[in-house]
């Protein structure tokens, strides 16, 4: 055969698109399928044929090779697994395999932030347990809002009514304290 | 696909021609003995050698190319051979002129070649790839499948520009 055995140098290393080809130069251990009849092609039989167009194709012998380049077709022919498949032969040998339907039963594990007992307390309450629970929560939420809402109103309310107060005096500006200025205002007239 | 077939037909007729003019490829080989039989039936392939048109597949300017004389082998150029060649057709503007003699190397070869792993590969055509006197490629793409015999002969740029290795 006369391989000269590559060394696995490192510029094959970079060229990363090569280094399986470099497996193949190493003893091909594989059956291949010829492209023609079908038959396994065994390392070191076989051509391999490369069409123009970059597709390659295998045959098992010069037979199935002459046949391709004489255009006839593996499908009328009746020795080729094409022709086989085709009409339907050896098919009842075959195992046909029910494909079972995989039921997906639910299952239940513990998740980060609710552990498993957490879960079932949670799917095993009753749905009236659950709307109270929620209405609670709701007259919960709403009560803050109320409450915050009443706090601004009356803050609000506050700034408002100092603002006409020192507006009353005089243009003071709201920004600083207004009770020095009035004390001092107050003073003053005194 | 017409096309094809009237190819082959002459192509029969240039095989015939080629396998009286050389009977000494006929016989070393194995393979070429079964074939040498049936002369109509399968075509006969045999080396690139003196005035043999190949195409060229890279986009250095030239189209056709005609062979003058193989380096390295008595017989002529196979597949991954580099051969010397004198351009017969090109394009108006590239960077090889018609009339020109330039070094290329084989990329594809209708001849079968024997793989390290015993099996054989042949391609449809005869195609040559243009390089200069180092091995470099002139051309900077290579169109179609190339084979990967071309690592074992150093021709590693081309293998990068090639856009199918078989």
């Amino acid at each position: 055969m006369g391989a000269s055995r590559k060394r696995i140098t490192e510029q094959h290393r970079l060229e990363y698109k090569f280094l399986t080809l470099i497996e193949e130069w190493m003893y091909k251990v594989w059956t291949e399928l010829c492209r023609f009849s079908g038959a396994k092609i065994y390392p070191g039989k076989g051509i391999r044929f490369v069409r123009s167009d970059s597709q390659v194709f295998l045959f098992s012998n010069s037979k199935c090779k002459r046949y391709f380049h004489n255009r006839l077709k593996p499908s009328k022919l009746t020795w080729t697994a094409m022709y086989r498949k085709q009409h339907k032969k050896d098919i009842a040998q075959e195992a046909v395999r029910k494909r079972r339907r995989t039921t997906k039963k639910p299952y239940s594990r513990s998740i980060v932030g609710a552990t498993l007992e957490v879960i079932q307390k949670k799917r095993s309450e009753k749905p009236e347990v659950r709307d109270a629970a929620r209405e609670a929560a709701l007259r919960e939420i709403k009560e803050r809002i109320k409450k915050t809402k009443d706090e601004k109103k009356a803050k609000k309310a506050e700034v408002v009514a100092k603002q006409q107060k020192t507006q009353g005096k005089g243009n003071v500006p709201k920004g600083g304290a207004p009770k020095g200025p009035k004390l001092g205002g107050g003073g003053g007239k005194r | 696909m017409a096309a094809s077939f009237a190819s082959r037909c002459s192509r029969v007729g240039r095989s015939l021609m080629d396998g009286l003019r050389n009977n000494f490829p006929n016989l070393p080989s194995t393979s070429r003995e079964t074939i040498c039989g049936s002369f109509l039936y399968q075509q006969q392939r045999t080396f690139i050698q003196m005035r043999t048109v190949l195409k060229v597949v890279d986009n250095s300017g030239a189209k056709k190319v005609m062979c003058i004389q193989p380096l390295k082998g008595k017989k002529g150029a196979r597949l991954g051979d580099t051969i010397i060649a004198s351009v017969k057709e090109a394009m108006p503007n590239g960077k090889v002129k018609k009339g020109k003699v330039v070094y290329g190397v084989v990329v594809r070869a209708a001849m079968q070649r024997g793989r390290c792993d015993g099996s054989e590969v042949k391609f449809d055509d005869n195609a040559v790839v243009l390089v200069d006197k180092q091995g470099q490629p002139i051309g900077t793409r290579v169109f179609g499948p190339v084979p990967h015999e071309l690592r074992q002969k150093k021709h590693v740029k081309i293998l990068t520009l090639a856009e199918h290795i078989a």
